[in-house]
C-alpha cells in the first residue's frame, strides 16, 4: 500500500502535540505583548525611558524604534520573544529529524523499508517547513487581528513580508540543525549547530550595530539579513528572504547527500 | 533463483578496525539459515550490510539477485527486517506505528496485522514506549512478517520473548518456510536456531568458521544417556554398555541391588536399544542431542589455534569458549 509522503505524514502528525504547544506559546506571547503597546510602547514616558538607556543597549535590543507600532512589534515580537520561541522549536525539530532519529536507533528500521535516504531527509525537512510555516502564519493572523485594537498601525503587506522573513530565519536555524544532525548522526551536534546559527546571528547583529568598525559582523548575521531594515515598518527585503530560504534548501540538500553516502547507526 | 542471499569476501572496516574479514556464505531460497556466534562476532554488521544500512568496505553481496546498494526501495520492500536492538519511542500506538511501516513496505493483506498480533499476544492499542521489551520485540516481529516478504532477516528474533511466545515464533518461521519464504536469522546460542534452521553458519571474530546442516550436526551430536537396572552387577552392566558402538564416558553407580549408569552416545541409537533390551530397566533417560556441544567443538576446531585442542569436551574448555563469547 502506498500513501503519498508517508514519512512527511509521520514526522508531521506524530509531533502534533509539540506543534500545538509551540503554537500556544507563540500565541500567548503575541497576545501578551501587543495589547500592551498603547500603554507602554506608545507612551511618552516609555520614550523617555528608552532615551535614558545607554544607546548601545537600545541598539542591541532593537528598541530604537519602539515608540511606533510597527517598531514595537518588530522589536518585541519578531525580534525577540517570537524569534526565540521559533528558533527553539525549529532547532529542536531539525535536530530530531535525522540525527535524533538515528541516535535513538529508529532510523535504521525506517531505512530498512521501501524508502530512499534522500526521501527520508526531504520529507522530514518538508515536515519542518510546514510546521514553521504554520507557526509563522499563526503569528501573522494574530497580529492582523490585534492591529486595530492595539493601535499598531502595521500595513498588511509589511506584516506579510515580516512573517515570511520570520519563517525564513527560523527555517534556516532548523535546517542547520537538521543538516548537522544528518551529517554527524548525533542530535546534540544538530542542536549545537542550530543554536549557533540563531545565537551568533543575534549577537553579531547586536554587536555589529554598535560601531561602523564592526559593521562587517552584520553581513554574517542571518538575523540582520532578515530584520536589518525593520520589515514590519518598512517592508521585507525580498533578497534577504531569498537568501534565508535558499540557504535552508541548500542545507537540506547537503544533509540528503551526506546521509546517502554514509553508514547509518554505527 | 537458487540463492536468496550470497556474499563473497565481504569485509567491513569501521575506521581502522576491521569487523568482517571476508565473509562468504549463501542462503538457499526457501530455507531457514541460522547465523550464530558470540556477541561482537559481526552478525549484526553482516545483516545491516544486506539491508544497505551500512556499506561493505569490499566484497560482493547479492540479496534476492540484486546488489543491496543498487536494489533500492523495490528490493527492501521484498524483505522483512528485525533489527538486533529495537527502539520504539514514539508516543503512538502499536497500530499506528504498524500502519506507518505498512505505508513504506510491501503490500499487507487485510487482517494480517491483527492475526499476527493475536498469535503473539500483543496489544496493538497501547503506546509503544510503554511496552515491555518482549512486547516491543513482538511489534518488531509483526512489522517484519506482516507483508509476507520473500526474505526475512531477523537479528536475534527471540530475545526478550518468553518461552511460549518463542514457540509461537518458531511456528511462524516454519510456516513462512512452507510458503516458500527464506529466513535468515541470528542468535548467540545455537539452541534458539536449531529448532527451525536447516543450516547453521558459525561466525566468529568476523569470519565464518563453519557451515553445517542442522541434521548433520544432529547426527554427529552427542546425547546424554542415563538408566537404572536390577539384577545385574555393576561390572557386567558397564561391560555391556561399553560394547555398544559410539558409547563413551561410562560411569557406574551401585546401591541396594540397583545399578545406575550414565554415558554419552554418539551416532546411531538402534545398537543401544538392542543392548538395553536384555536388561531389567527401572528407569531410562536418553536426552535430546546437545548441538551446542557439537558447535563448541567447532568453535575450537582446526584453523583456530587460540582455543586449545580440537577434541576436548570437558567443561573447562566450554568455559574458555564462554569467556570469549563474553568479550
Amino acid at each position: 500500500m502506498s500513501t503519498t509522503l508517508p514519512l512527511f505524514r509521520r514526522a508531521f502528525f506524530d509531533t502534533w502535540r509539540s506543534t500545538l504547544a509551540w503554537a500556544a506559546g507563540l500565541a500567548g506571547a503575541t497576545l501578551l505583548y501587543l495589547p500592551l503597546y498603547p500603554s507602554i510602547g506608545g507612551s511618552a514616558q516609555m520614550q523617555d525611558m528608552i532615551d535614558a538607556l545607554p544607546p548601545e543597549m537600545t541598539k542591541a535590543l532593537n528598541y530604537d524604534q519602539i515608540a511606533t507600532g510597527p517598531g514595537y512589534t518588530q522589536a518585541t515580537l519578531f525580534g525577540l520573544i517570537g524569534f526565540l520561541l521559533m528558533t527553539i522549536a525549529s532547532v529542536g525539530w531539525g535536530a530530531a529529524a535525522v540525527g535524533g532519529d538515528e541516535e535513538s536507533g529508529q532510523l535504521e528500521l525506517t531505512l530498512a523499508h521501501g524508502v530512499t535516504r534522500v526521501q527520508v531527509v526531504v520529507e522530514r525537512a518538508m515536515a519542518l517547513l510546514v510546521r514553521v510555516l504554520l507557526l509563522a502564519a499563526l503569528v501573522f493572523v494574530l497580529v492582523r487581528l490585534l492591529n486595530e485594537s492595539a493601535r499598531l498601525g502595521i500595513r498588511p503587506e509589511n506584516l506579510f513580508g515580516a512573517a515570511v522573513l520570520f519563517a525564513g530565519l527560523a527555517l534556516l536555524t532548523g535546517a542547520a540543525a537538521l543538516c548537522a544532525g544528518a551529517v554527524s548522526g548525533r542530535r546534540t551536534y544538530g542542536l549545537a549547530a542550530g543554536a549557533a546559527v540563531g545565537v551568533l546571528g543575534y549577537v553579531f547583529n547586536a554587536v555589529g550595530r554598535q560601531s561602523p568598525d564592526l559593521e562587517w559582523l552584520l553581513r554574517l548575521s542571518p538575523y540582520h539579513w532578515a530584520y536589518g531594515n525593520a520589515p514590519v515598518a518598512n517592508g521585507a527585503d525580498w533578497a534577504a528572504a531569498g537568501w534565508l530560504w535558499g540557504i535552508s534548501a541548500g542545507l537540506v540538500a547537503v544533509a540528503a547527500f551526506a546521509v546517502s553516502r554514509r553508514d547509518v547507526g554505527t | 533463483m537458487a540463492h536468496a542471499i550470497s556474499t563473497r569476501s565481504l569485509t567491513k572496516k569501521f575506521g581502522r578496525r576491521e569487523v568482517l574479514h571476508g565473509v562468504d556464505f549463501s542462503v538457499e531460497a526457501g530455507s531457514v539459515f541460522g547465523m550464530i556466534g558470540p556477541n561482537g562476532a559481526g552478525k549484526t554488521t553482516t545483516m545491516r550490510c544486506l539491508l544497505d544500512i551500512i556499506r561493505p568496505t569490499s566484497g560482493e553481496i547479492r540479496v534476492l539477485g540484486k546488489d543491496p546498494r543498487l536494489g533500492g526501495p523495490e528490493l527492501r520492500r521484498r524483505i522483512g527486517y528485525l533489527p538486533g536492538e529495537l527502539f520504539l519511542e514514539g508516543r503512538v500506538t502499536g497500530r499506528k506505528l504498524l500502519a506507518h511501516y505498512e505505508a513504506i513496505s510491501g503490500p499487507v493483506a487485510p487482517g494480517r496485522i491483527d492475526a499476527l498480533a493475536d498469535r503473539l499476544g500483543l496489544d496493538l492499542d497501547r503506546h509503544t514506549r510503554k511496552l515491555s521489551k518482549g512486547n516491543k520485540q513482538k511489534l518488531g516481529l509483526v512489522q517484519a512478517f506482516m507483508h509476507d516478504p520473500e526474505l526475512l532477516v531477523l537479528d536475534e528474533p527471540t530475545s526478550g520473548l518468553d518461552p511460549l511466545v518463542q514457540q509461537e515464533f518458531h511456528a511462524m518461521v516454519r510456516e513462512a518456510r512452507q510458503q516458500g519464504q527464506t529466513i535468515f536469522l541470528s542468535s548467540h546460542v545455537l539452541s534458539e536456531v536449531q529448532q527451525t534452521a536447516d543450516t547453521v553458519a558459525i561466525l566468529r571474530d568476523g569470519r565464518i568458521i563453519a557451515v553445517e546442516s542442522v541434521s548433520g550436526l544432529r547426527e554427529g551430536a552427542v546425547r546424554h544417556l542415563r538408566f537404572s537396572a536390577n539384577g545385574i552387577t555393576a561390572h557386567d552392566a558397564g561391560a555391556l554398555l561399553g560394547a555398544v558402538p559410539g558409547v563413551g564416558h561410562v560411569e557406574v553407580l551401585e546401591s541396594n541391588g540397583t545399578v545406575t549408569l550414565s554415558a554419552t552416545l554418539e551416532g546411531a541409537i538402534q545398537p543401544l536399544v538392542k543392548a538395553l533390551g536384555t536388561l531389567q530397566l527401572r528407569d531410562l533417560v536418553l536426552e535430546e542431542p546437545d548441538l551446542e556441544e557439537s558447535v563448541l567443538q567447532m568453535y575450537s576446531g582446526p584453523g583456530d589455534a587460540s582455543s586449545g585442542e580440537a577434541n576436548s569436551r570437558d567443561s573447562s574448555h566450554k568455559n574458555s569458549i564462554h569467556r570469549q563469547a563474553a568479550k
